[in-house]
């Protein structure tokens, strides 16, 4: 068997895969589908300070290769969440990252300062990046970003990593001004603003007009996002988000540079799909004698296998 | 509850879950009847579950399709195979009505909170669908027949009524009635109503009934997970945020303000 474990953000993961912010929801509901000990961590739904009730309805469209979602950040809050769901989380035999997002640098330090409270985390996520709740996208605004960071660094010891924009903003200078003020590291990237419109009513399908694309349909968007993070940061710890549905896209992923691969859309589609993936990953390198998926991350960057 | 017990044992811990309908199912088309907007279908595989109970639903897709899979309700469930009534719009849907006989589906499922779990089963109700809303009903008919004190079925035109010849069919198009127009002539105080169709039908029927105890409305949203946690198909209710595919699809008209 081929090493799948990674030591990233000073802690040892069991696989590159990691259920992203949103789908896996808190782990809870989920656990009995997973093969846990398999999948690297789960991120939580995004969590804020006060309780959010999200977006009405229809949230959800389906596109070609993949779905709009507007879910709008629906959670309890970050006191209801310790309360209710923090406990039961902390039971799952797998590593936890906390998505938090917040409308003010303030903000998102008072927020990281009861975060830093709950035990079992091994990560922050800000989640800079939503499309889904109005207002400017702060992930896209270099200078925004640095004071969220700054925020949230400067009151918790446990690693920090910042979620990013695919599609709007400059995602190197936003990339610089987080690892600049001390974040390990990046996810990326979002789902990417998009429209559906019913063609029968003439109206558009979600109720506010534009969700997030995700799925297959965003992979190409995500790779190229990660390679050029990669070229530019090669010591950040990237989580490479978007559209991987299958061992191939996986692959790539981590090739463009990524040390671990979001799963966000394809768990909706098929909550067997982590476990599928760090097997067939396993498979994949030991056909190739290879001894650690170590061996192929960034192998994008640096010409490829060599072909004798 | 109807959920299918297939014990699955999870390496983490040794720990026994039934965790079965988390995990794509193969099933073959083996019967079919179609009319023009309406599809009537059966599929059976060994691992489908076979004690559906009424008002829950399954996703369905086709192949392994990028997309996000599609729910149905299940309109009847036995060793013989879950039997689906869907309006044949839309990329799952087409296939039901194209697709040669045998060909693969998967399914997963079932989701939702069964019908029996949220009404009171001390009285008796008057099923209310319109279109493809009335397959769970006729799943509640054949489940729970001392329950049912009549049956309103709407639908815009007669085009399905050679799928459906168990029932009589409210056809908009001949009678000039709407289901809740003919709901009327049949709805007497001290029964309840159970109603599944499209929106524009279930506000209607909200607006008359408003005042009236036990009226249920089966909700529709388009599903992520099914299993409660991307919160794609969360509504507001009297109580806070649900989910159509868990606490739901059926609410009390009382717990839907919106729902006039």
């Amino acid at each position: 068997m081929a090493d799948l474990v990674l030591k990233r953000l000073d802690a040892q993961f069991a696989s590159p895969i990691i259920l992203a912010s949103g789908p896996a929801g808190f782990g809870v509901e989920l656990a009995p589908a997973l093969d846990l000990p398999r999948i690297g961590a789960i991120t939580t739904k995004t969590i804020t300070i006060e309780p959010r009730t999200g977006n009405d309805q229809p949230r959800l469209v389906d596109c070609p290769s993949g779905a709009l979602n507007s879910i709008g950040l629906e959670n309890p809050g970050i006191d209801a969440f310790a309360r209710l769901a923090h406990s039961q989380m902390r039971e799952l035999p797998l590593r936890r990252i906390l998505s938090l997002a917040a409308t003010s640098p303030g903000e998102m330090e008072t927020l990281a300062v009861k975060a830093a409270k709950l035990s079992g985390f091994d990560a922050i996520e800000l989640n800079l990046s939503c499309p889904n709740i109005g207002g400017k996208i702060t992930g896209a605004d270099a200078s925004a970003v640095r004071e969220y960071v700054r925020a949230a660094v400067g009151v918790t010891s446990i690693p920090v990593l910042v979620k990013l924009p695919g599609d709007t903003g400059n995602l190197l200078n936003s990339s610089e001004s987080a690892l600049s003020v001390g974040a390990a590291g990046l996810t990326l990237i979002n789902s990417v603003r998009g429209l559906r419109i019913d063609w029968t009513t003439g109206r558009p399908f979600l109720s506010r007009t534009y969700g997030g694309l995700s799925g297959p349909a965003i992979l190409p968007v995500s790779l190229a996002r990660v390679f050029e993070a990669r070229s530019a940061f090669p010591e950040a710890v990237i989580i490479g988000t978007g559209g991987v549905s299958d061992l191939g896209s996986a692959i790539e992923m981590l090739m463009a540079g990524a040390d671990f691969i979001g799963i966000g859309f394809g768990l909706m589609v098929d909550p067997e799909l982590p476990q599928k993936l760090a097997v067939e990953l396993d498979k994949w390198l030991d056909e190739r004698e290879m001894v650690s998926v170590q061996e192929i991350i960034g192998l994008a960057h640096s010409g490829g296998f060599d072909v004798h | 509850m109807g959920v299918r017990v297939e014990e699955k044992k999870l390496m983490n811990n040794g720990v026994t879950h039934s965790g079965s309908r988390f995990f794509w199912q193969q099933a073959q088309l083996i019967d079919r009847r179609t009319s023009e907007r309406y599809a009537r279908v059966l599929l059976r595989g060994p691992e489908l579950p076979s004690d559906v109970a009424v008002g829950q639903f399954v996703l369905v897709r086709y192949s392994d399709d990028p997309c996000l899979p599609r729910a149905f309700s299940v309109m009847s469930s036995s060793d013989l195979g879950l039997e689906l009534f869907v309006k044949t719009a839309g990329r799952v849907r087409e296939k039901f009505r194209t697709a040669p006989m045998g060909t693969v589906f998967e399914v997963r499922g079932p989701y939702g909170t069964p019908y029996a779990d949220k009404i009171s089963l001390d009285r008796k109700y008057i099923l209310v669908g319109g279109g493809s809303g009335a397959a769970p009903l006729l799943h509640f008919r054949r489940q729970y027949p001392n329950h049912v004190a009549g049956e309103v079925y709407g639908f815009r035109t007669e085009d399905a009524c050679g799928l459906l010849n168990e029932i009589e069919l409210t056809v908009e198009s001949t009678t000039g009635l709407r289901a809740h127009e003919q709901l009327r002539s049949i709805w007497r105080p001290g029964l309840g109503i159970l109603a599944c169709g499209p929106e524009p039908m279930l506000r209607l029927l909200a607006q008359e009934y408003r005042q009236q105890p036990d009226v249920y409305v089966s909700l529709e949203a388009r599903i992520g997970c099914g299993v409660g946690t991307c919160l794609g198909c969360s509504i507001h209710t009297s109580t806070g945020m649900q989910r159509i595919c868990k606490e739901g699809p059926l609410f009390a008209l009382e717990e839907l303000p919106w729902l006039i």
